[in-house]
């Protein structure tokens, strides 16, 4: 047998068709992300269920009406292209003139609740299709035996991308799209009509992306989960490529998928993670990947909710108002139930440091509290260490990661910084998964919680209770002064207008870096408190739905409010509570709480509350000051904001 | 006959703060009429109202009798009127011959390519670069020329003369007065006395969005002073 670097030549080939199979899928998916992204500024999170959507609706249409695999090619095409076209005009628009933040958001949002509603359909385990008959069998090439339907997806995936790239860069329609990815107005003021343009860009990805899916049903597990995964992988060779190149994103595409197939010959342990080491790689060097040209604007134009006469007096009393109601409500609400929710409050408060001041959207928060809780419940377990230095060990942890991930990332800002930070935090994930100290699938169970520094015997719930407690309370100081601090106003002058914060001598991407490692390292200190309470650290704690739920959290109870996460991490830890029965609703009720979120108040629950009081305040200003000159009150509503 | 743009009482703001505080002025068939004034006078604004790429404006703007207040820019285009931007607004990631050919035809009068690479003899060799690797007078060019393909009539120009040498605002200058020879009707935005001088039927002066004064090209010689005066020169 013939053998190339000591591997079977067969093996290595075979491989290598895989991974050129796979990069076929990775090509053709990332295509559409980068053409919706270069017109609407948006990463489109919904990519991978609008994928899910062509391979499973390809499954349904066979199993339900006996239509076969040439007809779906078309129509599932057709059908997703149209709901991309509806999702664009009756949701993603409404936020197009905000900050693009937003929309991204609500494709993730969407994508939540298609995968739910997909789950609750047809369950989640794999849907078998068929080869179609014309394409099953193959050849022998001599070298290796090349199966004809794996051919054909090879084969058709060229010629898409070769099609997209020429009607973008060679055709009038591909000049109007660019034109107006760069100048949507003045392309708009020459009588072209943007918005419906930016509808049907939206409607050729969402169809391109379900074509891939048919594509893949006959040859990759059908299943309504089957894009999510995909997805992130596909985020990691967008910021390869470049973020809006099409060259790059197919010339990444196709490289990604043959490395893996490569990797899975030589190195099989490494294949899950091989692409993202090839991402942090490529950012070293070249920061807006390969063939990416088109920077991310820093600035924003969402203004922090406040209150307009915030006393010191009236803080520490908001303050002492929740450290007292948390000491007593163990008396009338279950306490594990309060003491996850206070972890999840910590979390959610650090995520808001980054996210609402620093205004660095992270969609991989999930890879903090997870590693700090695997290394806690390592040592513990392992170990033996007590709960104090065991909680170090963990947040240590989770700061050095934050160091090594935040020194990759907070090169990039808004869309790309979210991308990055989702596709590092999917390697931790498959590192989790596969390495031995972690358990793999069961996690690491029934952790002991000892003894703090010999004294305080945290099996007795009482004691747990006020030491959580007082963690908590802590942190969230901690975050409220730090947020008062120069630091904190540096960090928001950076978050309002980067360039203009530079050229005042701030070197900004210091300040953001420290704030993504302060904000990695409490949230792996909530993460070592989760595993004292829970006693198990596993696979959903760095998984990126543990991503999403912070960021619902953050942005439910009020992103950039101080008690905002506090109240969302509350909310969403009852409905977790209340809703498990459930089930695949879970997924639907956050999407949706996230859609609606987002359209409809989108200061949260805490910072609609303060723009209410605030009105009001501005209000009774106004009335008690009736005899002043209308600008007197206006120049006292200025100063009091 | 009736005018080809009478504007009334216009406003428009930037988000809280007012730009525009009731502009109002006309123009004929086959006129050249500028507005003058100083930086932040409100002229740009004018031109962006006109095409409905403010976010909010109110009043009056009358095209060949129709009310334009609540059109999208979308429709204000397609009714005949090009706009050409300040800083000219080339596309850097298309081609000169794409640049010249994206603004589709609103009206079947429109010039032929041909036809305006005669006007802009210095285009034809440089059709296949990028925008952006032209000379800030080829950008300025170009940015005339894509919008005579169109087959608009009233051309609304901002600061065409902007940063660019004698010898450029020259050839600009002659371009302008052949496209008024061929029947347009133009509405310039300007800081450039003298370029304002050599074409215009009458000039506006502009100041904090509203219309301060009128001067028609005969009076322009006597009232020198005062120009400088409302320009600040």
């Amino acid at each position: 047998m013939t053998t190339i670097f000591g591997i079977p030549a067969a093996l290595l080939f075979g491989q290598l068709l895989l991974g050129l199979i796979n990069g076929a899928f990775y090509a053709t998916l990332s295509l559409g992300l980068a053409v919706i992204f270069g017109m609407m500024n948006i990463a489109n999170f919904a990519h991978g269920a609008l994928y899910m959507m062509g391979a499973v609706g390809a499954w349904f249409l066979l199993d339900a009406f006996g239509v076969g695999y040439w007809t779906s090619l078309f129509l599932c095409p057709l059908l997703v292209g149209i709901v991309g076209i509806l999702l664009e005009r009756l949701i993603l628009r409404r936020v197009s003139h905000l900050d693009h933040l937003y929309g991204m958001l609500l494709t993730f949002g969407l994508a939540l609740i298609i995968q739910g509603l997909f789950r609750f359909a047809f369950g989640s385990s794999g849907l078998p299709y068929a080869i179609p008959e014309a394409l099953s069998g193959g050849t022998n090439l001599g070298f290796m035996f090349l199966p004809h339907y794996r051919g054909w997806v090879i084969l058709v995936a060229l010629v898409i991308c070769f099609a997209t790239w020429y009607a973008i860069e060679k055709t009038r329609l591909g000049a109007y799209l660019r034109a107006a990815t760069e100048n949507p107005a003045l392309v708009q003021a020459f009588g072209i009509n943007v918005p419906a343009m930016i509808m049907f860009t939206y409607g050729a990805g969402a169809a391109l992306a379900a074509f891939a899916g048919v594509l893949a049903a006959p040859i990759l597990q059908v299943s309504p989960t089957m894009g999510a995964d995909l997805l992130i992988v596909i985020f990691a060779v967008v910021v390869i490529g470049g973020l809006g190149s099409i060259k790059g994103a197919i010339v990444a595409g196709f490289s990604a998928g043959i490395l893996e197939g490569l990797t899975k010959a030589f190195y099989p342990e490494a294949s899950t993670t091989v692409v993202f080491v090839l991402m942090a790689l490529v950012l070293l060097i070249w920061p807006a990947g390969l063939f990416g040209s088109k920077t991310q604007s820093a600035s924003t134009s969402v203004v922090l909710p406040a209150l307009a006469n915030e006393t010191s007096l009236m803080r520490w009393a908001l303050f002492a108002a929740m450290a007292l109601s948390l000491a007593v409500a163990p008396v009338f609400v279950y306490p594990a139930f309060l003491m996850k929710a206070m972890t999840y409050a910590l979390f959610a408060c650090a995520f808001n440091l980054m996210a609402g001041y620093g205004r660095l959207v992270s969609f991989g928060h999930a890879m903090f509290i997870g590693t700090a809780g695997y290394v806690t419940a390592y040592v513990i377990k392992g170990w033996g260490f007590p709960p104090e230095l065991a909680i170090l060990a963990g947040t240590a942890s989770a700061s050095l990661l934050g160091l090594v991930a935040g020194w990759l990332s907070t090169r990039s800002s808004g869309v790309y910084f979210a991308m990055i930070s989702l596709a590092l935090a999917q390697m931790i994930y498959f590192v989790a998964l596969q390495a031995p100290f972690t358990g793999g699938e069961d996690g690491i169970q029934s952790v002991p919680r000892g003894v703090l520094f010999g004294l305080f015997d945290l099996s007795d719930p009482a004691v747990l209770y006020v030491f959580v407690l007082l963690v908590f309370l802590g942190g969230f100081l901690f975050i409220a002064a730090l947020v008062r601090s120069p630091f904190g106003q540096i960090l928001k002058a950076i978050r309002e207008h980067e360039p203009r914060a530079r050229s005042l001598g701030f070197s900004t991407e210091h300040y953001k870096l420290a704030v993504f490692v302060i904000s990695a390292t409490l949230s792996g200190l909530a993460g070592s408190m989760k595993v004292l309470v829970t006693q198990i650290a596993s696979l959903t704690d760095v998984h990126w739905l543990m991503s999403g739920e912070v960021i619902l959290m953050t942005f439910l109870g009020g992103v950039g409010t101080l008690y905002g996460p506090v109240v969302g991490a509350f909310v969403v830890v009852a409905m977790q509570n209340y809703l498990a029965a459930l089930g695949a609703w879970v997924s639907v009720i956050h999407g949706a709480i996230f859609v609606v979120c987002i359209l409809a108040f989108r200061r949260g629950i805490v910072g609609e509350l303060i723009s209410y009081v605030s009105a009001r305040q501005a209000r009774s200003v106004a009335a008690g000051t009736r005899a002043d000159a209308p600008d007197v009150v206006a120049r006292r509503l200025k100063a009091g904001a | 006959m009736g005018d080809v743009l009478r504007v009334r009482a216009l406003e428009a703001w930037y988000g809280e703060s007012k730009v525009l505080h009731g502009m109002g002025f006309r123009l004929a068939e086959g006129e050249v009429v500028t507005l003058l004034g100083r930086n932040g006078a409100g002229k740009t604004t004018t031109l962006k109202s006109i095409m409905g790429l403010m976010e909010r404006r109110a009043g009056s703007i009358l095209y060949r009798g129709e009310e334009l207040i609540a059109a999208r820019s979308v429709g204000i285009a397609r009714r005949g009127i090009a706009y050409c931007p300040e800083e000219r607004g080339i596309f850097a990631s298309l081609s000169v011959q794409e640049n010249l050919e994206l603004p589709p035809r609103v009206a079947p009068s429109g010039m032929a390519t041909h036809e305006i690479l005669e006007l802009f003899p210095n285009l034809r060799e440089r059709l296949g670069s990028f925008g952006t690797r032209l000379s800030g007078g080829e950008q300025q060019m170009l940015a005339l020329a894509r919008i005579l393909r169109t087959g608009a009539r009233l051309l609304l120009l901002d600061e065409p003369t902007e940063g660019l040498a004698p010898i450029i605002i020259k050839q600009i200058r002659n371009t302008i007065s052949r496209l008024k020879a061929l029947g347009f009707t133009i509405l310039l935005v300007e800081q450039n006395v003298a370029f304002a001088r050599a074409l215009a039927d009458r000039n506006y002066i502009v100041e904090t969005g509203l219309i301060v004064d009128e001067i028609a090209a005969g009076e322009f010689e006597r009232r020198l002073g005062s120009i400088q005066g409302y320009l600040g020169i």
